[in-house]
């Protein structure tokens, strides 16, 4: 569940501050027994599915039997025990799945120095834990570009659970990239005050609907906000796994996570003995692969698809920042200037619309 | 801004009518003294077995039937629990709904996530093309669960059954000594507040979002609970209530596509505030008496001296 991805967004770049200087391979002692560990179900159709993916991959890739723990709580006491059990029957890398398993990770990496600790979406990082999360930012910005090159009315909506940093990123990201192919087009963004309630969702993608607009994306994970706008015949883009099955006609794309691609590599390394966390949390985009669109819907142009494969080569080569400026926000203040970029740590706790956005955004500082 | 009123106008009873059927439900089953939590768990079986039955090629009547009977089937359990067995009726509530988010999390796992065509709308229907969008959107539920409130205030306060239900609720040894069944009576209302928690549940689902998955209901049993309170146990008073509470989150929500500036947060504990407010008003001014039913939650036995 996108839960995990609220509030790792403030935290993680004061981790990065704090977090060891030491940098020495990580050496696993005996033969590679990994575990995952997951707050509710794998198969939850979002999030965790992604996650879980990833680690099927692990499996097939790697020749390993992975072990898999579901409905873990977020509360240090009934995790600790489920990481003591694993750790008891010899398991050596853990694979935690969300932010709210941060600080009972950190603990358990702590007392159990000689086991490899990863998580999804975390805060903290030391000589055998890392965190890990991805610049889901970037392939908004293309799924920006289709949407506007989909819409008829210039008038596309986003929805979203709370007005937090990594929330924040992915709407500015769709809203730029949209208005990077249109300039006037103007992005609707809602918050539905909620990670998981699929029928507010299907409402609130209503009510986009209702405001005119003809693309509605979801950065949360329910399938009823694509049905909402398939039903009415309107256009959809899906987040963390290929949403198509819920808008076979209107889906555009889907903005999603490839886990895989960090994790097997990743796991890899701590096998080959030359994994070194990252002091910083491990934190990449496009160019890795960990995150990306889905396939392109039937109503999709081959001209759009080339606008968005253009982009997505100048993001991966480093020559287009989402976030360069100038930006305005859509109160009308200038954020970066001309020739500037957005700052690293800014990303996290980024509190504006942009300028094209209609939105409530409550949680601005001025 | 009419525009705006007339479409918040037309997608009230989505926001509405769940809250609606769950508080009437639970307003009979707590008229009856039997102190009721467990909406939140009915609505989960609910929602989940209306999903499986559209999923396994049902029509969607035919599964929001299956949902209520869910519901009914759950509170068979609750009711045994506190109503036959006497248990204490907070815990049995709180063990039912454990129960209801439990069972659905394990049998509805294949299922999530998977879209499906729900009850069809008045304009998709062969005769009600024309109709205007305020009407044509709307389905079969809403003149349904409006002759429901009217039905049950009627019974409750126009008919002997209902003056007895009123009886077992405000004092179950005096109805038992005119001769009124009180545990058959308590059992049948736990039973409907389940029948209309399922079908609450099957409306989330089947008619809202036409998708099943884990946790659906959000919350939204809570709010029922708090939405009898705030009625002070009147039929009228929950159709009010499920309005003001729906229509608050439909109108925020609007709001916010419309880019006007309000605390989103503040606006998101408005009904919660309001629930306390009234219900704060309503002991000050009465006394002890906040509309609730005397014997509410307090397990009959027979032989009890009081």
């Amino acid at each position: 569940m996108p839960t995990r991805l609220s509030w790792h967004a403030a935290t993680l770049s004061i981790t990065a501050l704090i977090g060891p200087l030491s940098a020495e391979a990580f050496e696993l002692k005996g033969d590679p027994k990994v575990a995952f560990i997951y707050a509710s179900a794998a198969q939850d159709g979002g999030w965790n599915e992604a996650i879980e993916l990833g680690r099927e991959a692990v499996e097939t890739e790697l020749g390993l039997n992975v072990a898999v723990a579901e409905n873990i709580p977020e509360e240090a006491t009934r995790l600790r025990a489920a990481i003591d059990l694993y750790v008891k029957r010899g398991y050596n890398i853990i694979v935690g799945t969300t932010y709210g398993y941060s600080e009972a990770m950190s603990e358990a990496a702590k007392a159990y120095p000689d086991v490899a600790f990863f998580n999804a979406s975390g805060v903290h990082n030391s000589d055998n834990m890392e965190s890990f999360y991805a610049r889901t930012y970037e392939a908004w910005y293309l799924a920006g570009i289709a949407a506007a090159e989909t819409s008829e009315t210039d008038k596309i909506g986003i929805l979203a659970g709370f007005p937090v940093g990594v929330v924040n990123w992915d709407i500015n990201g769709f809203a730029l990239g949209a208005q990077s192919a249109k300039p006037d087009i103007e992005t609707f963004a809602t918050y539905t005050n909620s990670w998981w309630d699929p029928v507010k969702e299907g409402q609130v993608s209503e009510a986009l609907l209702d405001q005119g607009a003809d693309v509605i994306a979801t950065d949360l994970s329910a399938a009823s906000a694509l049905k909402a706008a398939e039903d009415r015949g309107a256009h959809a883009i899906g987040y963390q796994l290929d949403m198509s099955d819920a808008a076979p006609e209107g889906i555009v794309t889907s903005v999603v996570f490839h886990w895989d691609k960090y994790l097997v590599p990743r796991i890899q390394s701590v096998i080959d003995g030359s994994w070194e966390p990252s002091e910083w949390g491990w934190f990449e985009g496009l160019d890795t692969g960990v995150v990306g669109l889905a396939p392109f819907g039937p109503d999709v142009t081959e001209e759009t698809k080339a606008k968005v494969e253009e982009a997505k080569a100048a993001i991966v080569a480093g020559d287009l920042n989402p976030f360069a400026g100038p930006l305005m926000t859509s109160k009308g203040d200038e954020r970066v200037a001309e020739g500037d970029a957005l700052p690293e740590e800014d990303l996290w706790t980024m509190d504006f619309f942009v300028s094209g956005i209609t939105g409530t955004m409550p949680a601005s500082q001025e | 801004m009419s525009d705006t009123f007339l479409a918040w106008l037309t997608v009230l009873p989505g926001y509405t009518l769940p809250l609606l059927l769950a508080s009437l439900g639970l307003m009979i089953s707590e008229r009856a003294g039997v102190l009721n939590l467990c909406p939140e768990g009915f609505m989960a079986v609910g929602a989940m077995t209306g999903a499986l039955a559209v999923l396994a090629g049902y029509s969607p009547a035919v599964a929001i039937l299956c949902g209520i009977l869910a519901g009914t089937g759950l509170s068979l359990l609750f009711g045994l629990a506190t109503v036959v067995f006497r248990a204490d009726h907070t815990l049995a509530g709180l063990a039912t709904v454990a129960l209801g988010l439990g069972i659905t999390g394990v049998l509805g796992r294949p299922y999530v996530q998977k879209p499906f065509d729900g009850l069809t709308r008045l304009s998709e229907t062969s005769w009600g093309e024309g109709l205007p969008r305020l009407l044509g959107q709307q389905n079969l539920l809403l003149p349904i669960s409006l002759i429901l409130v009217l039905a049950v205030w009627y019974w409750i306060f126009r008919r002997p059954s209902g003056l007895s239900l009123r009886a077992v609720g405000e004092d179950p040894a005096a109805a038992d000594v005119v001769g009124i069944d009180v545990q058959l009576t308590q059992l049948g209302a736990v039973l409907a507040s389940g029948a209309l928690g399922g079908l609450a549940g099957a409306y989330l689902s089947v008619a809202s979002a036409h998708v099943w998955v884990e946790g659906m209901v959000a919350g939204r049993g809570w709010v029922a609970v708090a939405i009898v309170i705030f009625a002070g146990w009147r039929p009228r008073g929950v159709l009010f209530g499920a309005i003001l509470f729906g229509g608050a989150e439909a109108a925020m929500l609007r709001l916010q596509t419309q880019g006007v500036e309000f605390p989103l947060y503040l606006g998101a504990m408005l009904p919660y505030a309001l629930t306390l407010l009234v219900f704060c008003i309503a002991c000050a001014r009465r006394g002890r008496d906040n509309g609730a039913p005397a014997a509410l939650g307090r397990v009959y036995l027979r032989q009890d001296k009081h």
